[in-house]
């Protein structure tokens, strides 16, 4: 066991790496003068040469790359243009709404989906069955933006039941800001409540012909502890797999999500970003969301393994 | 008691879970249209930098509801000197910046160093003057090498403003955001909300309240200016009451504003004129039949109607102040609209035009530069232009116009200006290029005249050779959609809305 | 194809209609220079916001362009996007995973590196592309390819690994069969069914990410009309013309929905085995 979580954060560090060089080739590779790019139209030549020199532009590519790699382990991601702050500071501010948010929309991802999911795998072939399976096909196939629109437009707007943007004014306390993502976590959740449906019914259907059940049964025991008992236990660790696979899932729809409910979160901020030319920014959130993705999943596999101890490495 | 403290807490916790701020405080919350370059007016010519910061930092001279010049952090209108070479300006005494400090002559004329060698507007006019000097701790003096009568609005401006900071703070960037303003920078959350409170130790002035001039009363607490860069979740925070006030909205939701319970619409007419420049520098425009064919050839009521959908939001005029402004003249006038495929032809053939594509740059960024050039482009191509259409985004067309090569046309828009010299465009030495010995005499009258109704006379003459020589295109005039949450008084309503005398119902 | 096949694939009617309906879509999209009832770039200004009638179908945009035109030639860019992007996610997947199983040091480097690039969720790599390199079609499609690729590298990695080692193989390598042959014979015979299935989903996947994009205005260049575009377009006049979002959205919806139970059935119908896994 403990070789394999350290074969694991061996294997962690390594796709960090990765991670690090694809985002520096990425903005590296960009067409003209990175310093003129980031300085903007009204920018001199003497402006731009100065910032060259103190971005270290005129060094050898390879000692940059080396610098930056440096730098981004020791938690240095670079300087945003737009808001003259070190990135990493700017990306903590935007942390709180796009986590509650994303935690949120799981949560409702796994209310709607566990109790159908679960449901539609007993009465296997059922009406209910295949009206639940659609129904989870339908959600994954419309766009993410056109629900948030029309919810905010009809559930917000019209009918007030929730705020309709927005992340709550400077003395919002917790609670506020909260019910500010419920919205937005509800429209994201049912995006991602497709896929965990799927899994929770196909690993319920696994488990439900397995011979234990059929002795519980036999048994005696009620069908209702049958089914939560034994088979939801079992079923619970496909399900925690799913939910760590929809976590880049997540984060997209986050972009789009914050976008449409004005979320000051990290999502947002890359789309300004993008429209601000603040590249140090779009690099950062790069970074730290696909180091957050794999070492979520690497959580996910440890934990699995916690759950399961038949799996053997 | 007990009962007392437990109904406290109780309200406290629905307060937090339902209506925010506590009882005893109020504030409005004003949704602006993205998040401010910076919160230092001098160093930034966007609106929604003028907006935000006129609340907490102030100027010398200010505008009346009537766009005329009065003072603001001056006693009085400055004494010109007979030559109009001099000005002499008196500070109000008694006045405090937001760290406790008190104004005086010193902070002034730092402060207005720095707005000549660092701001837009400022380095515009910096060849002109020859010393800012403090003739005593409330009195300063500015002295010009010609007279130059556009400065006293440059002074009043809020964009690329002569702001007023504590020589303490001043430097490439601020020190820190201190102003002499009815409220005080207290938070800053980018992309969330910029707060301000009530200063208590601002003295307005006595006059009544006109414009942006006259006292200043801080009535709420807070003001909160959100940015919302989506119009359309703007309008959805409008309508649901989330916000007490919205800028820059899409003109399509004027009916459902105005049909809503919870909001009025703001209609500001007059807010602004689309503008096609023209390259004078080189290429096809720099041929004076060629641009007679494009004024001629230009159909400017589809141009309009189809960038502003209906004509409650633009009005097809081609003087450069509508009616109703002290600028308004109607020189010229006659050359606009005359939408004459033969005409524009004639004078093509006049020009020997071989074909050569006419160069359009717009962007999408303003959904209507793109809508006019797409219906001109039609019109042009009919009285027998060849037109190439380079759509680009809005960041790249500010790059690209400063490259005389790259283009014959690039739209934009600004707002009406106070005063004419403010434009830019009218001068040789703008990127347009447009240059013209008798337009330029005329020009430099117009700047160094002080007599209003001679310059207004000028300013006529201007207008006739803009439109004779067809200097830059002005397409028409629109106006800007705002909204209010119903009962809410007291906006300054103007490009710049202002709120210190505004009240929640 | 065999007819056994076909008929396996459309035993449940649900996957037959949703093959018809996509195809629909293809065809019309394809054919939509010929079909189309009007240019879609024509404005009539006059006509603006005009609801569906007999002059325009499905009603007209904000500058009058007829809607029914322009869904059609906006479908034939939003398909490009994810039929490229299934193409080209295939193509350098199955490259890289044909690499890391062939060439042992490669193997743990190269598996690595896939497991990066599948970290970069797929809106926020192709904004970042985007917005350095410009919205044309073929960035977004090699940003959106970058993303899906390691999907299949997986796939053909870990079917190469198996194969390698089997008697077979290993004899047909003694008896002087090249890599190539090894390859074009079991590994790529042995993983098209799994590639064809993820594939469809890819497409699907695609042209959900695209139309976030068109809509978050970081997309393709937004003078190429795309069901994204229009939705963007469309959402201020969500009161005065609902229409103008409800048709691409649907349109949308139909294409991923119709591609997503196709795939669905090809699963079945390729390999019972992975249809539990889903």
């Amino acid at each position: 066991m403990w070789r394999y979580v350290l074969k694991r954060l061996v294997g962690l560090v390594v796709v960090v790496f990765f991670v690090l060089t694809i985002a520096f080739v990425i903005v590296r590779l960009a067409p003209g003068d990175p310093a003129a790019l980031l300085l903007g139209p009204d920018a001199t030549a003497a402006d731009a040469a100065s910032l060259r020199e103190r971005l270290g532009l005129e060094r050898p590519i390879f000692l940059q790359y080396l610098a930056f790699l440096g730098g981004a382990v020791t938690g240095d991601l670079g300087q945003s243009i737009f808001f003259n702050q070190p990135v990493t500071q700017v990306l903590a501010q935007r942390a709180e709404p796009t986590v509650f948010l994303a935690l949120f929309s799981l949560l409702f991802a796994v209310m709607i989906a566990a109790p159908i999911g679960i449901y539609a795998a007993y009465r296997r072939g059922s009406f209910l069955d295949q009206g639940a399976v659609s129904l989870a096909m339908l959600a994954a196939s419309v766009p993410s933006f056109w629900t948030g629109l029309l919810f905010q437009r009809y559930l917000a707007t019209d009918l007030g039941w929730f705020p309709s943007s927005g992340y709550g004014g400077p003395d919002a306390g917790f609670l506020e800001r909260m019910r500010h993502l419920m919205l937005p976590s509800l429209v994201l959740g049912i995006v991602n409540s497709a896929l965990i449906l799927r899994f929770t019914r196909a690993s319920m259907l696994d488990v439900l012909g397995e011979d234990y059940i059929r002795t519980a049964r036999s048994k005696g025991m009620g069908e209702a502890r049958v089914i939560l008992r034994h088979a939801l236990k079992n079923a619970a660790i496909p399900i925690v797999t799913v939910v760590g696979l929809t976590f880049a899932l997540l984060v997209s729809g986050a972009v789009v999500t914050e976008r449409v409910f004005n979320l000051p979160g990290m999502g947002n901020l890359v789309v300004n970003s993008v429209l601000r030319r603040d590249y140090p920014v779009i690099q950062g959130t790069l970074i730290v969301v696909a180091t957050l993705y794999v070492a979520i999943n690497l959580a996910v596999d440890l934990l699995y393994a916690v759950i399961d101890r038949r799996v053997k490495y | 008691m007990r009962t007392f403290r437990l109904m406290a807490a109780a309200t406290l916790l629905m307060g937090t879970a339902i209506a925010g701020p506590a009882l005893s405080q109020t504030s409005l919350d004003i949704a602006i249209i993205g998040e401010p370059q910076s919160l230092d007016p001098m160093m930034s010519t966007q609106d929604v930098v003028s907006i935000v910061t006129q609340h907490f930092v102030e100027t010398l001279y200010t505008f009346d509801s009537s766009w005329n010049v009065a003072p603001l952090l001056a006693e009085s209108l400055p004494e010109i000197s007979a030559d109009g070479k001099t000005y002499l300006i008196r500070l109000r005494d008694g006045i405090t910046f937001h760290d406790g400090s008190a104004m005086d002559s010193a902070d002034v004329v730092a402060s207005l160093e720095r707005w000549k060698t660092q701001a837009t507007r400022g380095k515009g006019v910096a060849d002109r003057i020859e010393a800012i000097t403090a003739v005593d701790p409330l009195t300063v003096q500015i002295s010009l090498n010609a007279p130059y009568a556009p400065l006293l609005s440059l002074l009043a401006f809020s964009n690329s403003a002569a702001a007023v900071y504590p020589q303490e703070v001043l430097g490439e960037t601020l020190g820190a955001i201190v102003g002499t303003g009815p409220y005080r920078l207290v938070d800053h959350k980018p992309d969330q909300y910029i707060q301000l409170a009530r200063f208590d130790g601002y003295k307005p002035r006595s006059e009544p309240a006109s414009g942006t001039a006259g006292a200043r009363a801080a009535l709420v607490d807070e003001l909160r200016f959100v940015p919302v860069p989506d119009a359309n979740t703007r309008v959805e925070g409008l309508l649901s009451g989330q916000f007490d006030y919205a800028d820059g909205l899409p003109v399509e939701a004027y009916d459902r504003i105005a049909a809503s319970d919870a909001a009025d619409p703001v209609l500001l007419d007059g807010f602004g004129w689309p503008v096609w420049a023209i390259n004078h520098k080189a290429g096809l425009l720099t041929n004076r039949d060629i641009r007679k064919a494009l004024q001629a050839a230009l159909p400017f009521d589809d141009m309009m109607f189809a960038a502003f959908g209906d004509d409650k939001f633009f009005a097809t005029e081609a003087a450069m102040y509508p009616e109703g402004w002290p600028w308004h003249v109607t020189n010229g006038t006659e050359l606009y609209n005359i939408n004459d495929p033969a005409r524009a032809a004639e004078y093509l053939k006049a020009a020997g035009y071989d074909g050569t594509p006419l160069r359009i740059l717009t962007s999408r960024q303003y959904e209507f530069h793109f809508k006019m050039a797409e219906v001109a482009k039609i019109a042009l191509e009919a009285a027998g232009f060849t037109v190439d259409m380079n759509v680009v985004d809005w960041a790249t067309l500010g790059q690209q116009r400063n490259d005389p090569a790259l283009w014959d046309i690039y739209i934009t828009h600004s707002p009406f200006l106070p005063e004419p010299a403010l434009t830019d465009l009218y001068f040789s030495t703008s990127r347009l290029g447009w240059a013209n010995s008798e337009k330029d005499a005329v020009l430099a009258a117009f700047t160094t005249e002080t007599d209003t109704a001679k310059r207004l006379d000028l300013f006529g003459q201007l207008q006739g050779y803009l439109m004779d020589d067809v200097g830059f295109i002005k397409t028409g005039s629109f106006a800007a959609l705002q909204g209010q949450r119903k009962g809410l008084t007291g906006v300054n309503l103007s490009p710049w809305p202002a709120f210190w005398n505004a009240a929640r119902p | 194809m065999t007819p056994g096949f076909t008929r396996l694939l459309f035993a449940r009617r649900s996957v037959l209609l949703a093959f018809l309906v996509f195809l629909a879509v293809v065809v019309l999209c394809l054919l939509a220079p010929v079909i189309s009832p009007a240019d879609p770039a024509k404005m009539s200004v006059r006509a603006r916001l005009t609801p569906p009638s007999g002059a325009f179908l499905l009603g007209a945009d904000a500058y009058g362009r007829d809607v029914l035109s322009r869904l059609l030639h906006a479908g034939r860019v939003s398909l490009l996007i994810g039929l490229g992007v299934a193409v080209l996610s295939t193509l350098i997947g199955v490259t890289l995973g044909l690499l890391a199983g062939f060439v042992r040091p490669l193997d743990a480097a190269l598996s690595r590196l896939v497991d990066a690039m599948m970290a970069f969720p797929d809106i926020l790599l192709a904004i970042a592309l985007v917005s350095i390199f410009g919205g044309s079609v073929f960035n977004v499609m090699l940003a959106l390819s970058i993303v899906y690729a390691p999907r299949f590298a997986r796939i053909s990695r870990a079917s190469t690994l198996v194969i390698r080692e089997l008697a077979f193989v290993e004899a047909a390598r003694s008896l002087g069969s090249g890599t190539g042959y090894i390859i074009r014979n079991h590994v790529l015979r042995n993983i098209v069914s799994p590639v064809i299935v993820q594939a469809t989903f890819i497409f699907a996947y695609a042209m959900l990410a695209e139309a976030g994009l068109s809509f978050l205005g970081v997309g393709v260049d937004p003078s190429i009309p795309t069901w994204g575009t229009m939705i963007n377009e469309g959402r201020q006049y969500i009161d005065t013309a609902a229409f103008l979002i409800l048709f691409p959205g649907l349109a949308i919806s139909i294409s991923v929905l119709s591609l997503q139970i196709t795939g669905d059935g090809l699963r079945d119908a390729l390999d019972p085995k992975l249809s539990k896994e889903l």
